[in-house]
């Protein structure tokens, strides 16, 4: 890699509707690395990768993704939003759905030559959708959702990958299947962060932890930060002032 | 509350019809156009005509603010406007039943067509893929260009009196008759007394769905009373108001009293009145002109309303928010102007003196000597310095020196909470703090002294004044 | 109620249309297909993207734009309906956006406010000085698709020119023998339709994109906020140019019933796209011979023509019609599984 850590954040404070959902993240992630970012209901994780790639506007601070600002570095970047997030009666079929991950390479208003289309094909068998290609999104089980989207992501061939809760509402199988392939991404050396919401899985699933609440409190390998103290720091840590004041800012923005 | 006051109304209502004599000519019929005289006529309410209007008016503004209300907190108003075009049909069938405006035909065939629009929503959810608003707008334009179809078939059609059916389109308040109001008048007191008996069911089922369910409500039958209502309120006022803009006085008054209060019955009462305004105010001005439309008029006074309210409403106005964010703005400018006064003094090491020069001012926010002049008039004026004439300095009254230390101890306080217990770098925290030490009250900073291990200093190691310094000017 | 269902003469309303009118039928069918196809294909994005509202709120006010631009240039030039047009879109999407973001009235509320505010403006506009623009109430309602024919004029010289290099679109029209000039409402909505479905070829991947997944896009580097407001705009274009066949309000059915249809027979967005124009012709030949049955307004007919076809789809439909339900559900009622599966419940509010 290029020297460059793939994701630099310093001093990033994202609000929502004008209530600040994280203060003051300083972040640096090295390459190669299968980062889970936990932590409670609420904590801004989901904030955390949307502001990261500039999906939402930071109140403050910067983002460099490969030592760039985001805006430059948007093609290196792979993306699995949260299930929930899309309409899946959606006129599409899986195989459009996958060649969705090629839109950023192919360049606008052309169309996606036919080694977009094998790589989508590629990236359909990776992860056992083939025999679905041609199937409407709606017909597939939430497992296989998963899948497309993940497919996608590989599409993507990006070297940073963000993935919003994707072991939510999956089976078994589909779960295994998708550690083995982070582990596989992990060892081509891309960087991936999951956002993840089972605690006791996080240890064994990671290599390394981002402990978060509405702050970080910790980032780390996991063994190093998977502790009694951090976690109760995380999920039991007194922030009701924090809160207090997120809504005594968003109250002094919108209603005086 | 609501029971009384649009009890009087319908009373005031019944009086109107009362007094009308049998020389009964429309409005329409009236070839005047002096607008003077024409609203004299109005307002003294001296032919029947009038009355008719004014009752017509009233009632449909009672009916479609009692009703709006439940379009607005529910987000129905696509619903509204369907159920708004889906009558057409229904207004066309019941003016064939005997070729003539009968009053009870068309409310029937006009409710009779607004359910069967709601019946074939339903369906189609149930039975096909398309999202909710694609159905909504499917029925809608449906229902409508049938109506479309049938009311331009009646007009070529050859016999019969077929006056008064495209007046259903965009309505005319003049053309109402004492069978059409005794009739919404009945449905009027039929809908306020069904609101009122089934008020807190509707407030559950209306809030949430699912509790109202589980508390074995028949949520289904509310929900069908209430359709069955919204239907009579569209019809009621179909004929004032018309079938294209009858959504808009379900939504536009109902909209404006939510902006004016957290309750759902003063809501409703609100939306009452304020649909009532729309409705006569509409009445009014389209009845200055010669054979003008009455609902869009109803609906720009409607939608006037709410603009005022917008703008000037008293908490929430656009116009008040405004100025209250100037008011903290320029609290915000003197709490720094004092904070800048605080740290001179503290650079001089805090003895008793509390006067600063104004060059010393100026080189400390790095601004000119005239802009700190000002600030410190400022200070001056709200009590918080003194400016001796032709000095070059101001002296902090006490008042303004409690504030300083109130200030600079919030900024500091709030810096050492961050580093310490929420582990932020202490370089990250000052442009925090600068926002947050005009906000913090009282309460906040107990409880961050709670929370935190006594401190002297801040993460810079400047000294946090201490609390009982500060009994001056409060954040509100 | 007799006589409102006229007999079902086979030469008055089949063969006549096209005897002895057949100018004029072709006209009307063709400025109904043009009208319908292009509303129908944008219509398709706003049921995709959950946009219908905006579709009718943008139809309606655009009445206020024409209006107003009639009252201050005191001409029905196309030029002038397009920016007025345009403004009252722009001011209709300023004002839902103004009160959506100050109060707490929610977006459909918001948009119902404004919509019909600059609808009302636009009728009392129209019935204070629609004298003089030669515009009126029952135009704003159904349109005049059937006196489309009658305003052959020669085109001005810029159009024709333009049209000139259309080979689909010889200004020079033949009709059985007869020459004609295309009327230029019918050329007008003809390039707009042309331009929409260019658009859509050219931005295909954009649009789908940002209407399936609008994060995905943007973290692609589409920009979504662009492609929305870019379709508000060609909304207030198609609406406006379809107002003189349809009317204001008919337009929201041009704008949903041809992509409703084709959703419900597909699944594939090209598929839908086609059977979206396949559904706009069949609606503008039938809403003809509808409205000749029955005489009454054709843009209306047209669109209960439409209703009809989306009808026929929706109980017909070989996969997921409401006789294949039925017919399934019958012999044993647990099985009425809807075939959308998980997604459909899911999404069900």
């Amino acid at each position: 890699m290029d020297g460059a850590p793939p994701l630099e954040i310093h001093d990033l404070t994202v609000a929502y509707h004008e209530r600040p959902v994280l203060w003051g993240v300083d972040l640096v992630v090295p390459a190669g690395r299968l980062v889970g970012i936990v932590g409670p209901n609420g904590a801004g994780k989901s904030t955390l990768i949307k502001a990261a790639m500039g999906l939402l506007p930071a109140a403050s601070g910067w983002v460099k993704v490969f030592g760039a600002p985001v805006r430059q570095n948007l093609r290196r970047i792979g993306y699995v939003p949260q299930r929930e997030s899309v309409d899946w009666d959606f006129p599409v079929c899986v195989r459009d759905v996958v060649l969705m991950g090629r839109y950023g390479h192919v360049g606008l208003m052309r169309r996606p030559s036919a080694q977009d289309h094998a790589i989508a094909q590629r990236c359909m068998d990776e992860v056992g959708l083939l025999p679905f290609a041609d199937r409407q999104i709606a017909d597939l089980s939430g497992g296989q959702q998963q899948r497309v989207f993940l497919a996608r992501a590989l599409a993507q061939e990006s070297d940073l990958y963000f993935m919003d809760e994707p072991f939510s509402g999956v089976d078994a199988a589909t779960e295994s299947a998708i550690i083995a392939l982070l582990q596989q991404l992990k060892s081509r050396g891309k960087t991936i962060l999951v956002v993840h919401h089972d605690l006791p899985t996080a240890r064994e699933y990671f290599d390394t932890l981002l402990l978060l609440n509405m702050r970080v409190v910790a980032f780390g390998p996991a063994e190093e930060v998977f502790t009694y103290d951090l976690l109760q720091k995380t999920y039991g840590g007194r922030l009701t002032i924090l809160s207090d004041m997120a809504d005594a800012v968003s109250r002094q923005s919108r209603s005086p | 509350m609501t029971p009384r006051r649009a009890i009087a109304l319908l009373l005031a209502c019944g009086l109107l019809l009362c007094t009308h004599t049998a020389w009964a000519d429309r409005i329409g019929d009236i070839t005047s156009t002096d607008w003077r005289e024409q609203a004299w006529r109005f307002v003294t309410l001296a032919d029947p005509a009038v009355r008719f209007a004014l009752a017509g008016s009233i009632l449909l503004g009672l009916n479609c603010g009692l009703l709006g209300g439940f379009i607005v907190v529910r987000r129905m108003a696509l619903f509204g406007d369907m159920l708004s075009h889906a009558v057409l049909p229904g207004v066309a069938l019941g003016f064939l039943w005997n070729m003539s405006k009968d009053p009870v035909a068309i409310f029937v065939g006009a409710t009779l067509a607004g359910l069967a629009g709601a019946a074939l929503v339903g369906l189609l959810r149930r039975t096909t893929r398309l999202k909710e608003d694609t159905v909504l707008g499917l029925v809608l334009a449906l229902f409508f260009a049938g109506g479309i179809c049938m009311v331009t078939r009646i007009q070529s059609l050859p016999q019969g009196n077929k006056s008064g059916i495209d007046k259903f389109l965009f309505g005319q308040a003049a053309a109402l008759g004492p069978g059409d109001v005794q009739l919404m008048a009945a449905v009027t007191v039929l809908a306020l007394a069904l609101v009122c008996l089934f008020y807190k069911e509707l407030l559950v089922a209306s809030f949430d769905g699912a509790f109202a369910a589980s508390l074995r409500l028949p949520v289904a039958a509310l929900h069908f009373g209430l359709l069955l209502l919204l239907s009579f309120a569209v019809v009621v006022a179909l004929q004032a108001v018309g079938v294209v803009l009858v959504s808009a006085m379900l939504i536009t008054p109902a909209a404006a009293a939510y902006l004016l209060t957290d309750r759902l019955h003063r809501l409703l009462q609100g939306a009452m009145v304020m649909g009532v305004l729309a409705g006569v105010g509409g009445a009014f001005i389209s009845f200055l002109g010669t054979n003008l439309p009455t609902g869009p008029f109803m609906v720009l006074t409607a939608s006037a309303i709410f603009a005022i309210v917008f703008l000037f409403g008293e908490r929430r106005g656009v116009l008040m928010r405004w100025w209250r964010r100037r008011a903290q703005a320029a609290r915000v400018r003197r709490e720094n102007t004092l904070k800048a006064v605080f740290h001179i003094l503290e650079s001089r090491g805090l003895g008793h003196v509390r006067s600063v020069a104004l060059h010393e001012l100026a080189a400390h926010r790095q601004g000119t000597m005239a802009t700190a002049r000002s600030e410190a008039r400022v200070l001056a004026g709200h009590g918080l310095a003194t400016l001796p004439a032709g000095a070059e300095s101001l002296d902090l009254t006490h008042e303004g020196w409690q504030r300083a230390c109130e200030i600079v101890r919030n900024h500091r306080l709030w810096e050492w909470y961050l580093t310490h217990q929420m582990a932020i770098a202490p370089d990250h925290v000052h442009a925090d703090a600068e926002n947050i030490e005009h906000l913090l009250g009282e309460d906040a900073v107990r409880q961050i002294e709670r929370a935190l291990p006594p401190s002297p200093v801040d993460p810079h190691g400047r000294p946090i004044p201490a609390l009982g310094a500060g009994r001056g000017e409060r954040t509100p | 109620m007799t006589g409102l269902v006229p007999p079902l003469e086979w030469q008055r309303v089949f063969v006549e249309p096209w005897a002895a009118n057949s100018t004029s039928s072709a006209w009307i069918v063709l400025m109904g297909f043009f009208a319908t196809a292009t509303c129908g294909l944008v219509g398709n994005y706003l049921i995709l993207r959950r946009m219908v509202l905006v579709g009718d709120a943008i139809s309606h006010s655009v009445l206020a734009g024409i209006a107003g631009a009639f009252l201050l240039s005191g001409s029905r030039g196309s030029a002038w309906m397009f920016v007025g047009s345009l403004a009252a879109g722009i001011i209709t999407a300023l004002l839902i956006e103004a009160i959506h973001r100050h109060t707490r009235v929610k977006q459909d509320s918001a948009i119902g406010i404004a919509f019909t505010s600059l609808f009302a403006l636009g009728v009392v506009l129209i019935s204070l000085y629609g004298g003089r623009v030669d515009l009126d109430q029952e135009c704003v309602l159904y349109g005049e698709i059937a006196n489309v024919p009658v305003t052959v004029e020669p085109l001005p010289e810029s159009l024709s020119r333009l049209a000139a290099h259309v080979p689909l679109l010889q200004a020079e029209f033949l009709w059985r023998g007869v020459d004609l000039v295309m009327p230029p409402d019918v050329l007008r909505m003809a390039l707009l339709l042309m331009a929409t479905g260019a658009l859509i070829g050219v931005f295909y991947k954009e649009l789908l994109v940002s209407s399936f997944d609008a994060s995905l896009a943007v973290s692609l580097g589409i920009p979504a906020a662009v492609v929305h407001y870019g379709i508000m705009g060609i909304l207030s274009l198609v609406a406006v140019s379809a107002f003189e066949a349809v009317g204001a309000i008919l337009v929201i059915a041009m704008l949903i019933l041809p992509g409703a249809t084709a959703q419900l027979l597909s699944q594939r967005l090209p598929v839908i796209l086609g059977l979206t124009l396949l559904h706009a012709a069949l609606s503008a030949v039938t809403g003809l011979h509808l409205g000749t049955w029955l005489d009454c307004s054709i843009a209306g007919a047209m669109v209960v023509a439409g209703g009809g076809w989306f009808a026929l789809a929706w109980v017909f439909n070989p996969r997921e019609g409401l006789l294949r339900r039925v017919l399934r559900s019958a012999p044993r009622h647990d099985a009425a599984q809807p075939a959308g599966g998980i997604g459909s419940k899911e999404h069900s509010r």
